[in-house]
Order: structure tokens, then sequence, then C-alpha cells
């Protein structure tokens, strides 16, 4: 029988910075020599996965080009990863039976913080991702994306004198809105955050295992 | 109304429920190529659209192989569900349509699995893993719709409107119709589906034929396009 593969959830709303997130996360976890998948979930074209396939895959070698998928969702990604995510699981199901060496398989998709959420089938761990420029009030607003998942990243800190956001009013928001789980706040463009992200992701998705294939026999 | 054929209702309301999980809304069967082709699409111009695939694929095709389906599960002919799968596979000619019914089809048959024990649709299932059918999803639903009491009129109604429910959801989704209308879209097209049910129920898997061309061809574009919102 195919064993299950790690699953983490990405989601944010449009512009929030998943797919920047994602191409900062998977070359740490591929240094430590973890094998990766990336299926996005896009509204209206494959744009994010071409363009993370040729930073990831094409350019970097970090990953075969065919472990980067694009799915179209007809429009209706909150459907396609949560009431119905039978086209997201059709997909992850055949990536497990033919690649079954994968430590871990990423799920993008956009949404908004008020209805985005995972289907625990689809998502073991999920992270839901924010940005400063849509103004310190975001984590208050609360919303199933924002209070619901595992891991709350907060994006694009550098912007907050330019747009008067407060971090400090975020913090104490994310606080209490998420009672004890966690938040990250993340600068995805000089990696500020990007490492404490990935410990979440080794600690509290993958449980410390170490790669399947360990990085030395890979390099062999 | 027995209590029995309330369950079967019921049975038909679940399936054919937009909620039911199957991926189906992100299906547009071509509309959204010809969308980009042209935005002015007009309500009579969808209707013909969906009549044509009713008339030339849908209907011929997909509809007498659920039946069929339907009917060799009913009766445990395991070798027939077998056979009629290879050919439905065979005729669907775009591979993004061919895999879209295989994924759909395979969910489909797995989520009733989940509160159905049925025989052929385990045996089916077992089959998929091993590779030895494709699990279409006009074969999955027949088997399902067996699994789950439903009578071939019934399931062919179900399986009509639900495939005009797609495309009327995704015209609605492009902007193409609004609410009302594609309701009275769904509305008018009512007698045709009726027909072709009609039809069908008594066509044998020697009956089976598709001919749309200019649906394929459309099809065809679909699949190369860079930027979309649906799987076909």
């Amino acid at each position: 029988m195919t064993q299950r593969i790690p699953r983490l959830g990405i989601g944010g709303p449009v512009g929030s910075g998943k797919s920047m997130l994602i191409e900062k996360v998977v070359p740490v976890l591929a240094a430590k020599g973890y094998s990766i998948s990336i299926i996005s979930n896009d509204v209206i074209s494959k744009e994010d996965a071409d363009r993370m396939r040729k930073n990831l895959a094409t350019d970097r070698g970090l990953l075969p080009e065919n472990l980067v998928i694009g799915i179209a969702t007809g429009g209706c990604p909150h459907t396609a990863i949560r009431e119905d995510p039978s086209i997201n699981i059709s997909v992850i199901e055949e990536i497990e039976e033919k690649h079954p060496e994968l430590d871990l398989i990423i799920i993008e998709s956009g949404g908004d913080n008020i209805t985005t959420t995972f289907s625990p089938s689809l998502a073991d761990y999920v992270i839901y991702i924010i940005d400063v420029a849509g103004g310190d009030k975001y984590p208050r607003k609360g919303g199933l994306g924002i209070e619901s998942c595992d891991l709350l990243v907060i994006n694009k800190i550098d912007l907050a004198p330019q747009v008067g956001a407060d971090l400090n009013v975020m913090q104490q928001d994310a606080v209490r809105i998420r009672k004890d789980k966690p938040h990250v706040f993340v600068n995805c463009k000089n990696n500020t955050g990007i490492y404490d992200v990935t410990e979440h992701i080794i600690k509290n998705l993958l449980f410390d295992s170490p790669p399947k294939i360990a990085l030395s026999d890979r390099q062999r | 109304m027995s209590i029995e054929d309330m369950h079967q209702d019921l049975a038909m309301m679940q399936i054919s429920d937009s909620f039911f999980p199957t991926g189906l809304y992100a299906n547009s069967n071509g509309l959204e190529s010809i969308f980009q082709n042209n935005k002015k699409i007009t309500e009579l111009e969808i209707i013909g659209i969906i009549k044509m695939q009713l008339k030339q694929q849908i209907g011929p095709m997909d509809l007498v192989v659920m039946v069929n389906a339907l009917k060799f599960a009913s009766t445990k002919e395991f070798d027939k569900i077998s056979e009629i799968d290879m050919k439905i596979n065979s005729m669907k000619n775009i591979k993004e349509v061919r895999e879209a019914s295989k994924r759909s089809g395979i969910q489909l048959a797995r989520c009733v699995n989940e509160f159905v024990n049925d025989e052929i649709l385990e045996k089916y299932l077992e089959f998929y893993k091993k590779g030895m059918i494709n699990g279409a999803y006009s074969v999955s639903f027949g088997l399902c719709a067996n699994a789950l009491g439903i009578s071939p009129q019934k399931a062919g109604l179900m399986f009509l409107y639900g495939f005009i429910v797609s495309i009327v959801g995704a015209a609605s989704r492009m902007g193409i119709t609004q609410h009302y209308q594609a309701q009275k879209i769904i509305h008018d097209l009512k007698p045709l589906i009726s027909q072709i049910v009609g039809e069908s129920l008594d066509k044998s898997t020697k009956d089976i034929w598709q001919f749309a061309p200019h649906l394929e061809i459309l099809q065809m574009h679909h699949e190369k396009m860079d930027s979309k919102m649906f799987i076909t």
C-alpha cells in the first residue's frame, strides 16, 4: 500500500507571498536533504507553478521539473482545498505512487482569510500567510485562515513603515486571536524569518525525521 | 411512495448535488476555450454548445456507457465493466479530457465506497489500484448508482443534469451568464435531457459512438492554453 507523504498546505490572499515563501523554504529544506514536490492551485493561470519550476527546478536543480505541478481549480480555489479536495487528492496519490521517496508535498492555494482552510484529508500542516501591506488590522480580523492554521506567517515586514502598520499591534493581535498557536514575522526578500518557518515544518510536520534518502547517498 | 423509493431519491439528490466531491466544478468541457476566443458568447450559443455535446458526445457515448456499466454491475458481470471502461477510455481522444474523467471517476467511486458496501465497487477500486482499469467517470458513475440502488433512468437524468450544471456553472464563473439566466438555460434543456435519457436506456455497448470534431479541436486548444481557470 502507498504510504502517505507528509503534506504541507500553504494558503493566503493573492500577492501575500505564498510562492515566494515556497521559493525560500524549499532551498533550505533541500539543503538538509529533503525531497519535495509542489502543487500550485492557481486561480487563473499556471504562472506561479511555471515560475517555481524555473526558479527551483530548471535553474537550481533542487527538485525535478515534473514535480512542480499546476492545477486549475475552475475559479474555486477554496473548494479545491476544502469541501471538495478530490482533484488535489487525486494528483497527490499519483505522486505518492510514482515517488515514494519524497519527504514532503507542498500544496499552495490562494484564498482569503475568511474562508481559507485545508481539508484534513488534504493537508497535515497548514501555513496561512498574510502581508503587512494589508494593514496592521489583518490578524485582528481573524477568520478561518488566520485562526485555524498551524502557523501564521506575516510577510513583508519591511513595508511596515511605508504603510503605517504597527508590528507590535500585529504581534499582540496574533497572540490573542490564535491563543497558543505560533506565528512568525518574515521578509521573504531578505530571508528574515525563513529559517524559523522551516524549523516549524521540520519539527511539527516532519517530526524531525531525517530525509528518506540521505543527502550523501543522493550525491553519490 | 415506498421507503425504498425515498431512499433512492435521496441517494440521487446526494450524488447529483454539487457538494458531492468529484471535482466537476473545475470542468468547463471546452467552454473556456470558446470564451477565450470570443468573449461575447450569447445565451443561445451556450445552449447550442451544450446541445451539440449532449447529442454528439455525452449522450451517445458517456451516457450509454454509464447505463450499461450500471446494468453490468447489477448482474455482476465484471468482465464487461472492465471492457466498457477500456472502450470509453479509447474513445476519449483528448488527453486532458481523458485524465479529468479518470480523476473524477475514481474520486466518486472512493467516496461512495466509504459509505456503501458493494462488492463490484470494491473490486473496481482494487483493479484500479493494480492498474487494470482506467476508472472512467461514466463507468464509476454507473457502478455507484447501482451500489446506491438508483434506477438506470434516474441515474441517466442525474448524469446529464450534472454535466449541464458543470458547463453552466463554468459559464457563470467566467461571467458569461448571470444566475437567473443560468437556471433558465438548465430549465430549457430539460426536454432534451429527458429525450436523450429515454432513447439511451436500451442501447447496448455496440451502439456507443461520438462525433464532435469541432468540440474536440476546441478541447485540444484548451489543453495548450497557458492561462486557464478550468481543467477541461
